[in-house]
This record gives C-alpha cells, sequence and structure tokens, in this order.
C-alpha cells in the first residue's frame, strides 16, 4: 500500500534535522558508513577484548573527572580529600572505587587484548603501526598507574613513589633529569604531588586519547583480521582458483629464510 | 620492485578486502552487539570489585581487597613498604636478583628497556606472512616463555615479605648484644630508629632486612671509619657523599633523630663474638 500523504509528511519532518546536519557536516553518512561497514563474518569473541579496554578507559576518565572535582592535590590535604571522598561525599566511594579497581582491569584488557592480537598475528602487515601504537598505549597506561599510586598520599604511595623515582634516577643520561624533575626538589613533596596530578589527569590521558584515536582509525581503514584457522577467513589462500605455478602453497610452507 | 614477500602480502590484503565486502557481515548490529555485551561484563565487574572493596573494609582496616587507605604518608619515619601497584610486581621482584651495585642498573633500566623494544618492534622482525599460532613455533614459544616469567616475576613480587618497622624493632635488644653497644644508651636509640625507618629495606644488617638497590651490608659500617658527621651528612643527602646514591634522603628525620642513628652506625663494627 502506498504512503498516505500524511504519513510522508511526518517521516520528511522526522528526518528533516537528519538532513539538514548531514548537508552541513557529512557525519550522518560518516556514522552510517561506520555502523554498516562489513566485518569479517568469523569475528571471534576475543576481538571484543579491543572494545572492552576502550570501555575500562572510558569508565576511568568518566570517574576520574568525578574524583578531580573533590581530591586537593596538596601534602596537607590531599589524605583527608580522599578520606572525604571515601566517607562522606554521596557515591564517592563507589566513584573511587570504580577507579581504583577500573584501573587494574584497564592494564589486564590491554594485556590480554595485546595477546589476542599477538595469536592472530595480527601484527603483521599492514597493521605494524597499529601494534606500535598499542605498545605507547600499554606503557602510557601503566604510566597513569604509576603516577596515580601517589595521589591518595598515604604510605603505600608515598614510599612506592620515592622508590619509583630512585629507579629512574639509574637510568643511564636522562635518568637523573628525570627523577629530579618529576621529584621537584630535594625530597617528594609539594611539587612532586602537583607534578604527578597534572600528569595523571592532563599530560598522559591527552595522549591516550589521541593513541586511541590513531589505533581506531586504523582499525577502521584497515579493517579487522578474521581468526586465522578459520576456514573462511577473510583473504584465505585460494590454491584452486589460482593457475598451478611456483606461487601456489607458498603460505603453507614454511618460508626458507627465517622462522618466527 | 616490490620483493617476492611483499607482493604476497599486498595480494592476501586485497583478497582479505574482496572478501570482507563479499562475505562479510555488517558492524552493526552483529559485531556491535557481542562488544556491547563484553563493555557491560567490564563495567559490572568494576563497579562489583567498587562494592567489594567498600562492604569489607573500613578505614585503614583491609577488607577482601584490602584497606580503603593506608595512614597518611609520613616521610618522617617507620613503616616503609615500597609495594608498587600490582602491575609493577614484576619490575619490583626483578630489582630483587640484582643485588650487586653494578648490575642494579640491569634490573632497573636495562632488561625492561631491551624488552619494550623487542615488543615494539616485534613487527618488523617477524615478517613472515604465517599467521596461525602453531605454525610461527618461535614466536609461540617466545610468547609463552615471556608469559611464565612475567607471572612468576609477578607472583615472587606479591609474595615477597617486606620487612615491618614493627617487626624489626623487636630485634634490636639482639644486635646490641651480638655488637657489643648494649652500654650505649645513644647507639640503642639509634638502632630502634634505624629498625624503624625503613633501612632494612635496602639494607641487611646482621641477616635481617633485604638486600636492594646494591645497598652494602651495614653490620660493619662502624669499621669503615666514616665518623659521626660524615654519616649525618649522608644520610641528609646521600649522593653529597657518594654520587650517584640510590638512597633516599632521611634530612626529614631531623638533626637529632639522624645524630643517633650515626652513633649507632659508628657502634656497628661488627659482631664482637
Ligand atoms: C631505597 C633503598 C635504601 C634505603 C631505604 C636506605 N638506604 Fe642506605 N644505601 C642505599 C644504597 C643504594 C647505598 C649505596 C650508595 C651510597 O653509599 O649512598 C646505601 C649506603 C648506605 C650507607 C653506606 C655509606 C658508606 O659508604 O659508608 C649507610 C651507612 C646507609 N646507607 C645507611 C642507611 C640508613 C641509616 C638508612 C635508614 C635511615 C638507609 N641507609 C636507608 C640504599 C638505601
Ligand atoms: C587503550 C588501549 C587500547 C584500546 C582502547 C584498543 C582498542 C582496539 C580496538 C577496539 C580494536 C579493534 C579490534 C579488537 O577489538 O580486537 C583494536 C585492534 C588492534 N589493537 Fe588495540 N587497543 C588498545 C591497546 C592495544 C595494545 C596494547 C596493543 C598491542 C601492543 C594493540 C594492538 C592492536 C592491533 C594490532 C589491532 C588490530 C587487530 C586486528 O586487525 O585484528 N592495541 N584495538
Amino acid at each position: 500500500m502506498a504512503k498516505s500523504a500524511r504519513q510522508a509528511q511526518i517521516e520528511k519532518a522526522a528526518l528533516y534535522p537528519l538532513d539538514w546536519t548531514e548537508e552541513r557536516t557529512g557525519l550522518v553518512g560518516y556514522t552510517k558508513w561506520f555502523l554498516f561497514r562489513h566485518v569479517p563474518r568469523d569475528v571471534n569473541w576475543m576481538q571484543t577484548l579491543g572494545a572492552a579496554t576502550l570501555t575500562a578507559f572510558l569508565v576511568q576518565a568518566i570517574t576520574g573527572v568525578f574524583l578531580a572535582m573533590y581530591y586537593k592535590p596538596d601534602p596537607n590535604s590531599a589524605y583527608e580529600s580522599i578520606q572525604n571522598i571515601s566517607n562522606e561525599v554521596t557515591l564517592g566511594w563507589l566513584v573511587r572505587g570504580m577507579h581504583k579497581w577500573g584501573a587494574s582491569l584497564f592494564i589486564i584488557l590491554m594485556f590480554l587484548h595485546m595477546a589476542r592480537t599477538f595469536l592472530f598475528g595480527a601484527y603483521k602487515y599492514p597493521r605494524e603501526l597499529n601494534w606500535v601504537i598499542g605498545v605507547l598505549l600499554l606503557v602510557a597506561g601503566m604510566a597513569e598507574g604509576f603516577t596515580g599510586y601517589l595521589l591518595p598520599w598515604d604510605q603505600t604511595a608515598y614510599w612506592a613513589t620515592v622508590v619509583g623515582i630512585n629507579i629512574n634516577a639509574t637510568a643511564p643520561f636522562a635518568g637523573p633529569f628525570i627523577a629530579q624533575f618529576l621529584q621537584g626538589g630535594a625530597q617528594i613533596g609539594p611539587d612532586t604531588l602537583a607534578k604527578f596530578y597534572s600528569l595523571h589527569m592532563l599530560v598522559i590521558p591527552g595522549g591516550i586519547m589521541a593513541m586511541i584515536g590513531l589505533h581506531m582509525y586504523l582499525v577502521l581503514r584497515l579493517g579487522v583480521t578474521s581468526p586465522p584457522w578459520s576456514k573462511t577467513a577473510a583473504g584465505r589462500p585460494r590454491p584452486d582458483a589460482e593457475p598451478t605455478g611456483d606461487r601456489t602453497g607458498l603460505t603453507r610452507e614454511p618460508s626458507s629464510e627465517e622462522t618466527s | 620492485m616490490a620483493s617476492k614477500r611483499q607482493q604476497e602480502y599486498r595480494a592476501q590484503h586485497k583478497r582479505y578486502k574482496e572478501d570482507v565486502a563479499k562475505e562479510g557481515k555488517p558492524f552493526f548490529p552483529y559485531a556491535i552487539y557481542h562488544d556491547t555485551i563484553m563493555s557491560l561484563v567490564v563495567v559490572v565487574v568494576i563497579i562489583g570489585l567498587a562494592v567489594i572493596w567498600k562492604y569489607t573494609a573500613d578505614g585503614t582496616e583491609a577488607g577482601m581487597l584490602g584497606p580503603l587507605y593506608e595512614a597518611k604518608a609520613d616521610p618522617g619515619t617507620t613503616n616503609f613498604v615500597p609495594r608498587p601497584d600490582w602491575f609493577f610486581y614484576f619490575l619490583f621482584y626483578l630489582l630483587r636478583i640484582f643485588k650487586w651495585p653494578e648490575t642494579v642498573v640491569l634490573g632497573t633500566v636495562g632488561i625492561p628497556t631491551l624488552l619494550l623494544v623487542l615488543l615494539m618492534t616485534l613487527p618488523f622482525y617477524d615478517r613472515r606472512p604465517e599467521r596461525a599460532v602453531l605454525r610461527r613455533p618461535v614466536a609461540f614459544v617466545a610468547a609463552i616463555l615471556v608469559v611464565i616469567s612475567m607471572g612468576v616475576l609477578t607472583w615472587k613480587g606479591a609474595t615477597a615479605k617486606e620487612s615491618l618497622g614493627s617487626e624489626t624493632l623487636s630485634l634490636v635488644p639482639g644486635w646490641a648484644e651480638q655488637e657489643g653497644f648494649a652500654g650505649n644508651p645513644v647507639a640503642v636509640e639509634g638502632a630502634g630508629l634505624f629498625a624503624e625507618s625503613g633501612c632494612l629495606n635496602c639494607h641487611v644488617y646482621l641477616g635481617a632486612g633485604a638486600q636492594n638497590l646494591g645497598a652494602p651490608d651495614l653490620s660493619a659500617e662502624g669499621a669503615k671509619g666514616r665518623g659521626i658527621e660524615w654519616q649525618v651528612a649522608h644520610l641528609k643527602n646521600p649522593s653529597s657523599k657518594t654520587p650517584g646514591s640510590q638512597m633516599p634522603s632521611f634530612a626529614s628525620l631531623g638533626e637529632e633523630n639522624l645524630i643517633k642513628i650515626a652513633t649507632f652506625l659508628e657502634a656497628s663494627k661488627g659482631p664482637v663474638k
């Protein structure tokens, strides 16, 4: 049955904002492309680990914003502000707990996601750079862990940082300078805390967000790999389709040049 | 001209793109469905941990997941518990393996940097197109070895015993007896401060403590003839006496306490028997 004129009119009115936006930004088209782009038919549950890592990072970003509203980066009040968040602020304990345990989960998920891309050989051509970005993300994630650990300003926090900074100082060449910069004085004190706070909530997360952006761009551009064991893997060799020649079966036999 | 391997790689990726276009399924609603479920699981687990943490712990009293916070940081004294977050345990334990001063830098910087570089450049030296893990034997074995050693180091780091100030304090009378300074009250007091201030997390004294960062055994420090003044200056700023020292400054203990510790150190000439 043909649509009535009235129905068509309502539909047009409803879609108007989308058309309006599309005409001016093209974003609707991009979103459609993003949602309806094809992925290999045999993607595996292990391939949700990247999205899970992203979720864990977003949890950190959101809970971190709320913690920053109540936390005071100064040795005289940091500890008390943490107590206040844990005991007084409405749901403060939940936000702080999620941030603390989310950090561990984020790191675990990053490692698992890395293990999955390793298992799939997904770091090989053309995805080499996405692996490199991934390793940088891993380092940045651990740096978040290190800088965040000092902030509660309790005994463990303080002394772990003393040792951490000393370890930094043993590095040849730049080591002592980095340690001196981090510490910002003869001893770990107000300057150290302010520096760690700024690194923890501005510098490193900014870097992580930029790198996640690049990481996602490459995932969209290159596509995700099929599990290598899949019979219907995208990009699988097709011996029958190719004329029998020296190329056939090349991917099956171990290369004589290298094994790794 | 592109090498044979390069051509093969390109052909493979071209086939991949064609296959995905032809046989693939749209991200929405298929893949995004799994991603969403997994993300929800992550959020639920995080909330669950936060709830267990809060409801089994009380302030500095540990629950199933540890205390909500430790005692406030006190640069001055007592329980020096240099415990990093768990994902640094492997580094933390690596440090304990490299006890000799010349090798400390290997554990702190050398090995971690080397491993990081190897990890980052993996796609540039592992260049065969093969993806199936069982047909990448070297990569497979290397990965298993890395996972096992990281696991062992993390576990060892987690179970390593820290000597807490309160525990070592009980050793002081024995020390005074063995080293023969029981008659010197200032030295005995200094020994107490020494036991409480976390010195034993890096130094060994008559078999107590743990050797870390290449710190020397102090059982016979007094025999070196450094003098009290030298000791106090070293404690205030170790690198002023030993350039590049990894020992932290203990200036915050205060002049008076430092003199007591120095007296104790100078009285420690090694076991008398
Ligand atoms: C984080 C580890 C660490 C802690 C904690 C530590 N030290 Fe040290 N200490 C070292 C290292 C490393 C050296 C060797 C480099 C040097 O001499 O400064 C050292 C050297 C020494 C020396 C030998 C100096 C000499 O050359 O004769 C003395 C004495 C000493 N420490 C006393 C102490 C006392 C007392 C404390 C506690 C108040 C303490 N240390 C805490 C790491 C530490
Ligand atoms: C903040 C941390 C990270 C986030 C949010 C993230 C996110 C993602 C997502 C969503 C994907 C899509 C496929 C999938 O989900 O598996 C992906 C793919 C990929 N990631 Fe990550 N990742 C992170 C860290 C890492 C790390 C630490 C590595 C490895 C060192 C890495 C290497 C890769 C590679 C090689 C791919 C391509 C996989 C393929 O094509 O099959 N990523 N990442």
